[in-house]
């Protein structure tokens, strides 16, 4: 009896010991992520931090159907301006930001909460890079291209968020409302927002690093990459909106080179292929990334089969369209009639008139694959132009400038004669033509103080709501996010 | 051993050899039905027998027996001493349900009610055997106190929402956790056949549930299964068929001229208030513009003549299509229920078995949306040496499920997002436009209206009515299948070494295998024009695996026992999705017909827990009981350092009644105080979706973020190395007391559960990335009072009424927020200290300006150029705004009830019996956001309630629903406290009737009994608002959901 007792008792103890668990029992990951410390132990993980940044521009966010990354960000700026025109409210997607309802309500999902978590995003991933890099395994030549990249990605989020935030910036001025929070280094600090002067003043600061860095670096893989090129660009961006005329000519000369601008056949191909010689810097897309309902090809282009675009193609301000030269290949991007079949739709696709075909899906109707131009050549000779035409004295440098774009457009085209106000009004009309919804346009209305008018064009009242909003006006700044404030109580409201 | 148990063998004989006499007797219930196959045995012998049918027996019994034992299954066994005056013995015997003796499951065993020091709730197969459930859990609601549930939604096979003793958490989980047999669950609820559940036990206080430590901190749910019975062969049949329907009417909705009226002044009202126009110019512009932006006119008037300038329908208008403009008709049917189920047991002294397979098939009433349920059990236990007993439960289950789309509250896909929210003019087949008659395609058919066939002359829908969607062709031509195999198996092994020493090895495995499969045509929705085909694939094993060493004995007075034990848990979850789209041929929904890859993903989670655990319990005399429960979990969500806890629970019971100076009270049949402490754990950390996570303390870039060809990953998450558990100190009190001779029973208990180190999922500034860092910060607890009281209101021969009423309250409060977020606003809730986690912050709605229907909010403070200062009733002024950022919030309400619980009535007559089940709820609010979808400010397209009906029209005009504005939705109809409501409710849960069929005619079939039966579920529901799913959330809020079903069924149950 004791016997068994005994041999039960060790078998059990048996059982006991051998089903203790291995130390690592307990140690878990995932299987579909790595560790931080794994990511910058070389550099060779690094790149996959850099091209996590490419990649999430065009990433959807919070599960809405209007945030697909950079996209939004870039319709939202058309939404705001007047020459993009909704022919109908469509599903509703962007409608509350066309009626400049959305970026003043601080609670609204979409804008201003998108437009501030995307690019807030990008900087903590770049901050990250820009903290850890340096101690990777790897050639410094990787390091240059990472390191650079994140910064030019750092200065251009605040500059894209600084214009939708702060007060326009004013050379004239001392710039002293409160701009953004700048956060230089991986935290969770809640830090207290800046002037509009001290953002800016980080954003040059990186951008020169950013210079240094990418001058030094071996050419880019593609041109989802950022280099030396497109950080000029930026950089030229940010002295356009400092009024800043001098570096701007400069830096979007500089900024251009070695690109060239696309033939009239190419420019009918849909603005969807970064292998456009005039692409300085888009996103890329294969086919099982797709960016299905959030696409920018889902709400921009004329074919593919949302809902969005069935019931509301977008259309460009027929005032516009009506200045654009009969001879001038960009008339062709849009149809006056609504009538026009060789534009194509969607299946059960509803025409209006002005539609657009710039934007064309490069899966066509079925999918919303595409390339989306974040930065094009056209757009360093607008700037530049602009920049020389109101530096004064160098109206014949800006005209041009302007005449290699325009007479590439519009073989008709010859050399402006015009000065003053006059060539200054010739270039922006041009700008808004060639840019017509790749995102500038509320950037361009905020930065020259201008107001909105929406006015004795094909707008509709009842779906646009705000015909008019004065330049100046409380309006022009997107309001913080409610959520910022709950999270950082260091933070204020702008004007309500 | 064996010497010992030959020589108890060869005793026997020798004691048979005593003189002999006959009892005789019979034996009833306390109804005086006759009990058959009750055994009765001579106490401390093995000599026996078993009664008749008519419950009689007659048994040879020594000189020297004293008692007689009488014991039968479902029965409490009952001892009666044998007189020397007397060979005839006649017994009651009492139901066990009705019984104190009633053995509860609890973890890692069993107790005797009586001897129980915890809190629990228990409802065996009988009290729901006559019920048409499909998902055991349903067999939960307001059936006990303490135990809060949501309604189920009506697709088929839904669990209810449950929450054991208030709301356990706020950022991880706050459900209990499911056991099946002994060992947490894995498989899902509805692959649970309700045909194998012997009973389910709801644990609820901490002494209890303690043994299951990092887990149990939001109580325990315990499925046992059936098991054969000793000496009782049995075949039972069963089959139930039956009808489903909508269980709740749709919300109240205008009609088309209505519908017509309202837009119109919304159209006016925009160009009025938002553009500027003249009153008059506007009227005109409206009657001249509104069909415009509604795109149809179902009327024979003119597009311009719909509406007069005087914003009355033109009395002319008759409608085009006036049958068809109803979306659920082809969307809803009469679902249906069957069920059939077969199931074998019996045992000897060694062994026992118990074998079933039912198959159930259920229709939802609405189109595809079904559910196929094959499921079949065998449990075997045996004691094939003295030494050594095993046994092997394995189940297997087969579902087989097309699924209604109901997941995104505003998805096009949404049947009841879209039927709910369609305006009524818009008709389901293509009319033309002039004639209304309806169009037919080459084939001479009707076809759908898209809402978008401008080529064939058909205006598009308004927005706000879904144009170029059509739920019914995309209901019927998508795939939305589901497909779930499930094996779980639980088998053991017993060294029983001594009566009072017993090892034990338990392994057990629960396997699900997922395949979802759906597919989007290439016609119509977003798919189109396409198609895409998605498959998801996930594989979930979980083994838990245990060495418990088991002691119990019995000195004298003192019952001592003890458990100890070590145990692995191990979960692993594989998945594998894609997604490929670019139809080749019609018909075919696999991949290879497909041309393009659109996602491919995969991935596996891994989950562990280690765990000591022991147990010890005492009884002096059967009166004064102690238990105590330790254990000690070692778990991988956790860090290192951080990982192992210590986890515990302890109870003191005492039986009154047992006391010698309760002889003389004779009402008091049993009387018992008890009373619970201990700390638990809740290690069911979730994301933001509500999905578990098991590696939130590492810092982690995600992959998956490639950049077209090249490998990328993104920040994901942040270093967060001292989560832990949450930890619960839950303290209960009760008093179990039957009276009157057991005619009055019941319980009263007390509870308050502490919990800290709550986690909350703070939002780092979004400035700073907005990573989530889920933090123990925050402290919380509830408490309150459950009641349940149980009588037998009539207890003759014959009939039989007994009610039973269970009530119980929560008081939740949060007593401690994160410091740097003292505040945190969750959806319509903010949460704070002092506040329950479901205390509504929403805008303070103020009402309508009567000089000009403006929505007006209490202002947070006066800005010109939105705010207004009016005179309120008392003569104070106000200061209101029209603008929605300038509104004020507030704490609105709860959404949790004062009071709720439910009401079972059950009467018996001779074989029949009706009994009927109410859920209740007093107090508490809800959100109506379903409501307040419908109560826009004229969204072109979207249907109204017929609440917008009272919209404000003229100045002077005294209402709470704003001037119909366009360009004012999203701000007349914003979050607010305009959308709360009275939550309280009845629903009459259930009603079932059944006949217990004659034994005379069973007999003739040899069945032992039968009866047939009628159930019917979720008959009525009465809330403050027709439509409102009023129980939809514990939140409080509503939503386009799966409309519960009303069920009703008739069923027959055959036992042979």
């Amino acid at each position: 009896m004791k016997k068994l007792l005994y041999s039960t008792l060790a078998i059990a103890g048996l059982f006991l010991a051998l089903s203790s668990c291995k130390k690592d029992y307990l140690e878990t990951s995932p299987t579909d992520a790595v560790s931080q410390d794994d990511i910058f132990k070389t550099t060779k993980n690094a790149w996959n931090a850099i091209n996590g940044i490419h990649r999430s521009l065009y990433i959807q966010y919070n599960g809405q159907q209007d945030q697909g990354g950079q996209s939004k960000n870039i319709i939202d700026m058309d939404m705001l301006g007047e020459d993009l025109v909704n022919p109908t409210t469509a599903n509703g997607w962007f409608i509350n930001t066309h009626r400049w309802l959305s970026h003043r309500t601080e609670t609204s999902a979409s804008s201003p909460f998108f437009n501030f978590q995307f690019y807030y995003d990008i900087i903590a991933n770049a901050n990250m890079i820009i903290a850890n890099i340096d101690n990777a395994i790897g050639p410094d030549i990787d390091k240059k291209a990472i390191k650079g990249q994140a910064y030019g990605y750092r200065a251009w989020s605040y500059f894209q968020m600084i214009q939708l935030y702060g007060k326009r910036y004013d050379k004239a001025g001392a710039n002293s409302d409160l701009g953004l929070s700048l956060i230089l280094a991986p935290t969770t600090d809640k830090i207290v927002r800046s002037t509009v002067a001290d953002v800016y003043t980080q954003i040059v600061a990186d951008l020169t690093a950013a210079i240094s860095e990418l001058g030094a670096a071996a050419p880019r893989a593609n041109v989802s990459h950022l280099n030396v090129n497109v950080v000029k660009g930026v950089r030229a961006r940010v002295a356009l909106a400092m009024q800043d005329w001098t570096l701007a000519a400069q830096f979007a000369n500089e900024a251009r080179q070695g690109f060239n601008l696309m033939s009239n056949t190419q420019y009918m191909q849909g603005f969807n292929n970064y292998t456009n010689p005039e692409w300085m810097w888009g996103s890329r897309q294969q086919a099982d990334q797709t960016t299905f309902f959030y696409s920018f090809f889902a709400f921009m282009s004329a074919d593919f089969n949302s809902t969005n675009i069935r019931t509301g193609p977008k259309c460009i301000n027929s005032t516009l369209y009506n200045a654009i030269t009969a001879t001038d290949i960009r008339k062709q991007l849009w149809d006056p009639t609504g009538t026009n079949t060789a534009f194509p739709i969607p299946p059960g696709g509803a025409r209006f008139p002005y539609m657009n075909r710039k934007f064309l899906s490069g899966g066509g109707s079925s999918s919303s694959i595409g390339d989306v131009p974040i930065m094009r050549v056209a757009e360093m000779y607008l700037l530049e132009a602009e920049a020389r035409a109101r530096a004064g004295g160098q109206e014949g440098a800006a005209a041009s400038v302007l005449f290699t774009l325009v007479k590439q457009r519009d073989p008709s085209y010859v050399l402006s004669v015009n000065t003053g106000q006059a060539l200054i009004d010739e270039i922006m009309f041009h700008r808004r033509v060639e840019l017509w919804g790749e995102g500038f346009r509320f950037y361009d209305l905020k930065r020259l103080n201008m107001a909105l008018n929406r006015n004795g064009a094909n707008h509709v009242p009842a779906v646009a709501s705000t015909m008019d909003v004065p330049a100046g006006d409380k309006r022009w700044e997107f309001l913080i996010p409610r959520t910022e404030l709950n999270t950082n109580s260091n933070c204020v409201q702008n004007p309500l | 051993m064996k010497k010992l148990l030959l020589l108890a063998t060869c005793m026997l004989p020798v004691i048979l050899v005593f003189a002999q006499r006959t009892i005789t007797g019979k034996v009833t219930d306390d109804k005086g039905n006759p009990l058959a196959n009750v055994s009765v045995i001579v106490k401390n012998s093995t000599t026996g027998t078993t009664t008749k049918v008519d419950g009689s027996y007659s048994l040879m019994v020594p000189a020297n027996a004293r008692a007689l034992i009488f014991s039968s299954v479902d029965m409490a066994p009952q001892e009666a001493a044998i007189s020397s005056s007397s060979s005839i013995i006649s017994v009651t015997l009492l139901g066990t349900t009705k019984n104190l003796d009633e053995v509860i499951v609890v973890a890692y065993g069993t107790v005797k009610k009586s001897d129980f020091t915890g809190s629990a709730n228990q409802v065996s197969y009988d009290d729901f055997k006559s019920r048409p459930i499909i998902n055991p859990l349903n067999a939960l609601v307001a059936t006990g106190p303490g135990v809060q549930t949501t309604a189920a939604n009506g697709a088929p096979g839904s669990s209810p929402g449950i929450r054991i003793r208030g709301f356990g958490s706020i950022g991880a989980a706050s459900g209990p956790l499911i056991v099946v047999d002994g060992v947490a669950y894995d498989g899902g609820m509805a692959n649970l056949s309700t045909e194998d559940i012997e009973t389910i036990t709801t644990l609820k206080d901490a002494a209890t549930v303690s043994l299951w430590g990092s887990r149990a901190s939001n109580g325990v749910i315990m499925i046992t299964t059936k098991k054969g019975k000793k000496n009782r062969n049995n075949v039972s049949f069963r089959v139930l068929q039956g009808f489903s329907t909508r269980g709740l009417p749709e919300y109240e909705r205008v009609d088309p001229q209505e519908f017509y009226v309202l837009n119109w002044e919304s159209l006016r009202n925009a160009l009025v208030y938002t553009s500027g126009q003249a009153p008059a110019t506007a009227n005109q512009n409206a009657t001249n513009g509104i069909k415009t932006q509604l795109g149809y006119n179902p009327f024979n008037v003119p597009n311009n003549d719909i509406v007069r300038t005087d914003g009355t329908i033109n009395p002319n208008a008759q409608l085009l299509w006036p049958d068809d403009l109803d979306w659920n008709k082809e969307l809803e049917r009469l679902g249906s229920r069957q069920e059939y189920s077969v199931s074998y047991s019996g045992g000897n002294d060694k062994s026992d078995y118990f074998g079933s397979f039912s198959y159930t098939n259920e229709k939802g009433f609405i189109i595809r949306s079904d559910w196929r349920r094959f499921s079949g059990r065998l449990n075997i236990n045996t004691q094939p040496l003295s030494w050594f007993r095993t046994g092997l439960n394995i189940s297997a289950v087969v579902n087989n499920t097309n699924q209604a789309s109901d997941a995104s509250n505003t998805g096009y896909v949404n049947p009841f997002y879209f039927t709910r929210t369609m305006g009524s003019i818009y008709p389901v087949y293509a009319h033309n436009q002039t004639t209304g008659e309806y169009m037919l395609d080459v084939q001479g058919n009707r076809f759908y209206d898209y809402g978008n066939f401008s080529a064939l002359g058909i205006p598009n829908r308004a927005p706000g009515a879904s144009p170029g969607r059509h739920i019914i062709e995309e209901t019927k031509l998508n795939q939305n299948l589901f497909k779930r195999n499930t094996i779980s198996g639980r088998a053991y092994g017993s060294l029983i070494f001594t009566p009072w020493l017993k090892f034990t090895t338990n392994i057990s495995v629960d396997l699900t295998d997922r395949n979802a499969s759906t597919y989007e045509n290439t016609k119509v929705g977003d798919g189109a024009p396409a198609g895409r085909a998605t498959k998801n694939n996930q594989k979930t094993t979980s083994y838990t695996f245990n060495q418990l060493l088991e002691f119990e004995k019995r000195f004298g007075d003192h019952h001592i026992s003890a458990m100890a034990g070590h145990e692995n848990y191990d979960y692993n979850f594989n998945l594998l999705s894609g997604q490929r789209q670019g139809q080749v041929l019609e018909g075919s929904v696999e991949f290879p017909n497909f041309s393009t890859i659109n996602s491919l993903n995969s991935r596996e989670d891994n989950y562990r827990i280690e765990s000591y655990l022991s147990r010890f319990n005492y009884d002096f005399q059967g009166k004064y009981f102690l238990s105590g429960n330790l254990r000690r979990d070692g778990n991988s969500r956790f860090a290192n350092d951080v990982r192992w806890a210590n986890f515990w629970g302890a109870g003191i019971g005492w039986r009154i009644d047992k006391e010698k100076f309760m002889n003389s009270i004779t009402w008091v049949n049993s009387l018992k105080v008890r009373s619970s402490y201990g700390q638990l754990g809740n290690d069911g950390l979730l994301d933001a979706n509500a999905a578990a996570i098991y590696y939130a303390y590492q810092a982690l870039y995600g992959l998956g973020y490639n950049n077209a060809a090249e490998a990328g990953a993104y920040q994901e998450q942040l270093a967060n190395t001292p989560l832990t558990w949450e930890s619960s100190n839950p303290f209960d009190a009760g008093v179990d007391f039957s009276l009157f001779k057991n005619r009055l029973r019941g319980t009263v208990e007390y509870y308050h559960r502490e919990i800290s180190g709550l986690i909350f999922n703070i939002t780092q500034p979004l400035s700073t990335g907005g990573y989530v860092v889920p933090t123990n910060v925050g402290n919380m607890y509830n408490k309150g009072i459950e009641m349940e009281l149980g009588g037998d209101v009539l207890r003759t021969k014959d009939f039989n009424w007994a009610i039973k009423v269970n009530a119980s309250t929560v008081k939740n409060r949060i007593t401690k927020m994160p410091p740097e977020n003292k505040e945190v606003i969750t959806g319509t809730k903010k949460l704070a200290e002092g506040k329950s986690i479901f205390e509504y912050w929403l805008r303070d709605w103020y009402g309508v300006d009567p000089s000009d229907g403006a929505a007006l909010y209490m202002a947070t403070r006066y800005i010109a150029a939105n705010s207004r200062i009016l005179t309120n009733e008392k003569g104070g002024v106000d200061t209101v705004t029209t603008d929605i950022n300038n509104a004020m919030f507030h704490y609105a309400g709860s959404a949790i009830p004062k009071v709720f619980g439910g009401l079972e009535n059950t009467i018996t007559y001779k074989g029949f019996e009706l009994s009927f089940l109410l859920q209740y709820q007093i107090g508490g609010t809800v959100y109506d956001g379903a409501y307040g979808q419908l109560m826009h400010p004229g969204a072109y397209g979207t249907a109204f309630h017929v609440d917008a009906l009272k919209r404000w029209t003229k100045p002077g005009d005294i209402t709470n629903v704003p001037r119909m504005q366009n360009s004012a939705t999203g701000i007349y109809d914003a979050q607010s406290d305009r959308w709360l409501i009275d939550a309280s409710f009845l629903n009459i849960r259930a009603i079932t009737l059944s006949y217990q069929l004659p034994k005379s005619l069973m007999s003739k079939i040899q069945a032992q009994d039968g009866s047939v039966f009628m159930g019917t579920e979720n008959v009525a529901l009465f809330s403050k608002r027709k439509g409102m799913n009023v129980n939809q959330e514990f939140n409080g809020t509503t939503g386009n959901v799966y409309t519960p079903a009303r069920i009703l069924t008739a069923g027959i149950n055959l036992n042979f």
